[in-house]
């Protein structure tokens, strides 16, 4: 059975970059695989290697301008494809400066009837970006599938899936009709990195870029919201001695003098 | 206005209400669905078995016509709101973490708690309140309505999570352990921190993920817990970015590293930069002459 799997590039957030106003220069900071896309890619190649079928990776280039963000985008979706995938659709727009939730599902769902239309479609819990987690809901309803998330343990049956899903305070075990969209934690599943092979057999799998009017879609001519640094008032203070005696009452003074430890 | 609260959990109707009263919405008229009874609180409240999945969806136009669409960040109610959302064509905004009352805007964190966002919205408008940020309560006598409509996914168990009921969101005193400890008999030390701390032991995501010397429900990053007490201490942390944002909430954070530039340090108002193994036995003793316990 022929698996999707959507994927992000995201923002890396362990490469902030702002201006001296605070203001988060987003067109500076690379793209990277977003942590939980892994896991999804992972499970999806796993279900093919037992049920046959195709990997098919989709994704939009969400971050712009796409002049500056274009290589790492590629290079994600290479990645995707070295993880597992093995044909992937994509579309890179320079209208797109930002994509918010709601337009990339609609980029993403008719991406997926128009290429491959696989009746399981899995995602990472949330993007490492945004954590917005609401990308495979969006999808699922525009599609008309069904939708569960945030799951944690899943394998395929005839004609349904049987997963096990996070529901916070407990477990719950369902049964889901295919089609559906699945969201999956970073507890899926260990995904090994790619092995040099794979890496360089990722090359030779078919990339397909496309733009918004090729699935017929207007421009949007998005821009980014107004992103600042969260500035964290801590107070950063190294306590040093020679002494680690010394250390423990100067760190206890302080936690007295805070008020977060009472004697 | 008319705001539809979406409850898969009685916990969290203080934070729902808070928002309201805080974005000026408490007089508005308030309906809920939820899966739990709710003696008070909304005008009225359809009850349902189930909150998750496409449950909303299948309730038809029952619910069409509201401004605002609201629930707490929960994995349920989240995936019931959104898919009900996708649906609809209406735009969400997830896990608010603040109101600007004078410039009608709501705040999100972005790029794992580095990074805030703020904007309008109109309505109407899906949105996810993130726990433990607000809080209120409005009083309602609410006309009580049952549904029996099921989401699609069909329940075979309800397995517990495996954990002795630990509760560290809402512990005032945390001790998190990370990979500076080398072996799973070694956190002894730091659960006789915490006790006399009277705190509890989180821990960072290979803690519990890779290595399985914790339950989950000890690990704080942004898809495990966020703790928020008045104090917390790293031991043997790095910082990785999913796991401050989810302590950075915490009052006052110290960290104890022997990597002088791990990046928990940027984060901690108090930082001891030493071996772990020899620095906590020290601060315990300390703690226990001072606070003669």
């Amino acid at each position: 059975m022929d698996i999707g799997v959507i994927v992000k590039a995201a923002l890396d957030v362990n490469v902030l970059r702002s201006e001296a106003d605070g203001r988060i220069s987003i067109e500076n900071i690379p793209l990277v695989l977003s942590e939980y896309d892994r896991n999804a890619i992972y499970e999806a190649s796993k279900i093919s290697e037992s049920t046959g079928g195709k990997v098919y990776i989709y994704s939009l280039l969400t971050w712009g301008p796409m002049d500056r963000k274009m290589r790492d985008f590629e290079n994600v979706i290479r990645e995707a494809l070295a993880l597992g995938g093995e044909e992937a659709f994509v579309v890179a727009d320079k209208s797109i400066h930002y994509s918010e939730p709601m337009f990339t599902s609609e980029v993403l769902s008719r991406l997926i009837k128009k290429f491959g239309s696989p009746k399981l479609i899995l995602s990472g819990e949330a993007s490492t970006d945004m954590t917005s987690s609401t990308v495979a809901p969006y999808l699922a309803a525009k599609l008309n599938y069904n939708i569960v998330t945030y799951v944690k343990e899943m394998s395929l049956k005839n004609g349904y899936i049987e997963v096990l899903r996070d529901a916070d305070e407990k477990l719950e075990r369902l049964k889901i009709p295919l089609p559906s969209v699945v969201s999956v934690t970073g507890e899926i599943n260990s995904p090994k990195l790619p092995t040099l092979i794979q890496i360089r057999r990722a090359f030779r799998k078919p990339l397909h870029r496309l733009e918004l009017s090729d699935i017929d879609l207007s421009p949007v001519f998005s821009r980014y919201e107004d992103y600042r640094v969260v500035t964290i008032k801590r107070k950063n203070i190294l306590l040093e001695d020679e002494s680690l005696e010394n250390v423990a009452d100067k760190l206890i003074d302080h936690l007295i003098q805070e008020g977060v430890l009472k004697i | 206005m008319k705001v539809l609260a979406v409850l898969d959990n009685p916990k969290y109707i203080p934070d729902i209400h808070g928002f309201l009263e805080k974005a000026g919405f408490s007089e508005s008229t308030l309906y809920a669905v939820s899966n739990f009874d709710i003696p008070d609180g909304f005008d009225k409240v359809i009850r349902v078995d189930d909150v998750s999945s496409d449950v909303l969806v299948r309730m038809g136009d029952e619910l069409d016509g509201f401004d605002i669409y609201i629930a707490p960040h929960t994995k349920k109610s989240l995936e019931a709101l959104s898919y009900y959302a996708g649906y609809r064509g209406i735009p969400i905004a997830t896990e608010i973490i603040d109101y600007i009352v004078e410039e009608k805007k709501i705040v999100r964190n972005i790029l794992s708690g580095r990074g805030i966002v703020s904007y309008r919205v109109a309505t109407p408008i899906a949105l996810t309140i993130a726990p433990g940020k607000f809080k209120g309560s409005i009083s309602r006598t609410p006309e009580v309505i049952h549904n029996d409509v099921k989401p699609t996914p069909s329940l075979i168990s309800i397995e517990e999570k495996s954990f002795g009921g630990v509760d560290i969101e809402n512990a005032e005193v945390v001790v998190g352990v990370g990979r500076g400890f080398r072996d799973k008999d070694d956190l002894n030390i730091a659960f006789e921190l915490a006790k006399i701390l009277g705190g509890e032991v989180g821990c960072s995501r290979p803690i519990a993920a890779d290595y399985h010397w914790l339950d989950e429900d000890r690990w704080i990053g942004i898809s495990g817990k966020k703790v928020r007490g008045k104090l917390y201490i790293a031991i043997g942390v790095s910082g990785a970015p999913q796991h401050i944002m989810a302590a950075n909430d915490t009052r006052v954070i110290v960290a104890v590293n022997k990597d002088k530039n791990a990046p928990i340090f940027e984060y901690a108002d108090y930082g001891v930069v030493a071996d772990l193994y020899k620095f906590i036995p020290i601060f315990i003793d300390k703690l226990k002459r001072r606070l003669d316990v």
